[in-house]
């Protein structure tokens, strides 16, 4: 039982005796504070990640009856559910920066440059085009994702903005998953020169798009 | 990429052929009157032979002619009657195509009706997950029962009847009629299941049968929600769920009588959000199609009038 003081009072010598550190040396927390992005900057950005994984579950629930190989349509299933819960987890850090309420449901394309080139990515119908559908989805929308989000983890403030960097972190690890399926699925459906010039062809053609709208959030340059 | 599509734009490899939707139209139509169903299948005889060549139910036409698809669903399946072997196979035949329909509608719902509310988009998202993983449970079901993929042709009517292209009627006719009847089919197999000893069936068709009732509920919930100020769709919506309800009894295969080939999930169905008004009206819907009796009688005139037509002796009928 200690002799000293347990509460501090009002005057300089009624101090407690708490030593500031406990018998156990727990680390600083060496974390610096700020980072690249102000709170109305991280609530548009999550605004503008909302809309890529939105849209991007939509057009995948799309291709389900025109890709005509099963294990795609199976395969898709389960990435199309984790699409929508990592559109709802971002939806929900909305109204945590200051967006109100109502804003968990609101997605925003960084310009309208993004939005038409999702409408690129899902123009492909056809039961012929699975490559070119694919190649939009896992060669070129989801790792460019990653990268953004990688960068928005380093970039923003450690512990002030921990809450986005947390709801990053799980949405990265399951996106690193699919793009590995989607690429084992691209490299066997590209069997033939011709298929995997098809492949290129389409990837090159979405990533010009990509950098000439800036991507998801409008700024390349700063993203990737 | 366009929002709604037709049935005939579902795409398949080329293990799958299409059968023509009449014989399943037929079916929905048919009345309570032997001659009447006798006079109907004789018409589209040719159409029903058209869906059975090239596949595995080639030799059961052969045999009896257009009336084996009634043979198919007019009887419970029960463990040792004649014909069970290849009729759970066509089940399950049926029932992996039927799923690989709903993954597709379910996928459908999010892609035609941008719009429409998040959470509605949410639990067609999880929809499309559970969907996937029944199609997968069920290629390994057909597998388990001896059957494979692409024996039978596959009627896509279950997506033709139900994709409509107001939410509200879709999720009625997709989540209400075809996921409520998804319930009637599997609980009806649980049971042959455990009749057979087949526990590897039992466990993973329970667990299906689960998920359906999760999505029979996002049916009824988004049914009410969609047409909370509007009377008039809701009527459209219930007229539209019973328009396809009567088209899914299998004329009469599907219904509330004792010795009905399936049973209506009464007590699954309640806990899924259907009402008593409502599963009533199903049992009156379903009662609306020919007899057990009825159908009985006509297989009996149908394959008679076949074999003697084609020369096959009739102790072929067993
Ligand atoms: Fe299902
Ligand atoms: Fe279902």
């Amino acid at each position: 039982m200690s002799e000293g003081r347990m509460y501090p009072g009002t005057g300089k010598d009624e101090r407690t005796t708490f030593a500031p550190y406990s018998a156990f040396d727990i680390p600083q927390d060496l974390r610096e504070l700020h980072g690249r992005y102000d709170v109305e900057t991280t609530a548009r950005r999550v605004r503008n990640f909302r809309y890529a994984e939105e849209w991007m579950m939509m057009m995948l629930g799309g291709w389900l009856a025109t890709v005509p190989e099963v294990p795609v349509k199976t395969g898709l299933g389960k990435i199309i559910w984790e699409g929508a819960k990592a559109a709802d987890e971002f939806g929900k850090r909305l109204p945590e920066l200051r967006c109100g309420k109502r804003a968990a449901e609101s997605s925003e394309a960084g310009n309208p440059g993004f939005a038409d080139l999702i409408q690129e990515i899902a123009a492909p119908e056809t039961p012929d085009l699975t490559i070119e559908k694919m190649t939009g989805v896992f060669d070129v929308l989801k790792p460019h994702l990653v990268k953004v989000y990688e960068r928005h983890m380093r970039e923003t403030d450690q512990i002030a903005d921990a809450p986005t960097i947390e709801i990053l972190e799980e949405i990265v690890r399951k996106t690193e998953r699919h793009v590995a399926w989607g690429h084992e699925i691209l490299d066997r459906l590209c069997d033939t020169d011709a298929k995997r010039q098809r492949r290129h062809a389409r990837q090159a053609e979405l990533n010009e798009l990509l950098e000439k709208c800036g991507g998801v959030t409008g700024d390349l340059a700063l993203d990737h | 990429m366009k929002r709604f599509i037709e049935h005939e734009e579902l795409a398949r490899d080329r293990r799958f052929i299409r059968q023509q939707n009449v014989a399943a139209d037929l079916l929905a139509t048919l009345p309570d009157d032997v001659d009447a169903v006798v006079e109907l299948f004789e018409k589209v005889g040719p159409v029903i032979e058209a869906g059975t060549r090239g596949t595995a139910a080639e030799p059961l036409y052969d045999r009896f002619g257009p009336a084996f698809t009634l043979m198919t669903l007019n009887e419970p399946i029960r463990p040792g009657d004649p014909g069970t072997e290849d009729r759970l196979k066509m089940r399950m035949h049926g029932i992996f195509v039927g799923e690989l329909q709903a993954l597709e509608g379910a996928g459908r719902s999010l892609w035609d009706f941008p719009e429409a509310p998040w959470e509605f988009k949410m639990n067609m998202a999880r929809q499309c997950w559970d969907e996937a993983r029944h199609v997968q449970i069920f290629e390994k079901l057909l597998d388990h029962v001896g059957g494979e993929v692409g024996m039978y042709a596959e009627s896509t009517f279950l997506f033709e009847a139900a994709c409509a292209d107001d939410p509200a009627l879709r999720v009625a006719g997709v989540n209400r009629a075809l996921e409520g009847l998804a319930c009637d089919v599997f609980r009806d197999n649980i049971e042959y299941a455990k009749q057979t000893d087949d526990a590897l069936m039992e466990q993973s068709m329970d667990y299906v049968l689960a998920d359906e009732l999760t999505h029979v509920r996002f049916g009824s919930e988004w049914v009410a929600e969609f047409c909370k100020d509007d009377p008039e769709r809701l009527a459209k919506a219930r007229e539209f769920r019973r328009e396809t309800d009567r088209r899914f009894n299998f004329g009469g295969a599907r219904s509330a009588d004792k010795d009905a080939a399936i049973q209506i999930a009464w007590e699954d169905r309640k806990f899924a959000g259907f009402t008593d008004e409502e599963l009533e009206d199903l049992a009156q819907l379903s009662g609306e199609g020919p007899s057990r009796k009825t159908m009985k009688k006509a297989i009996e005139i149908l394959v008679a009038r076949f074999q003697e037509e084609h020369g096959i002796p009739s102790e072929a009928q067993s």
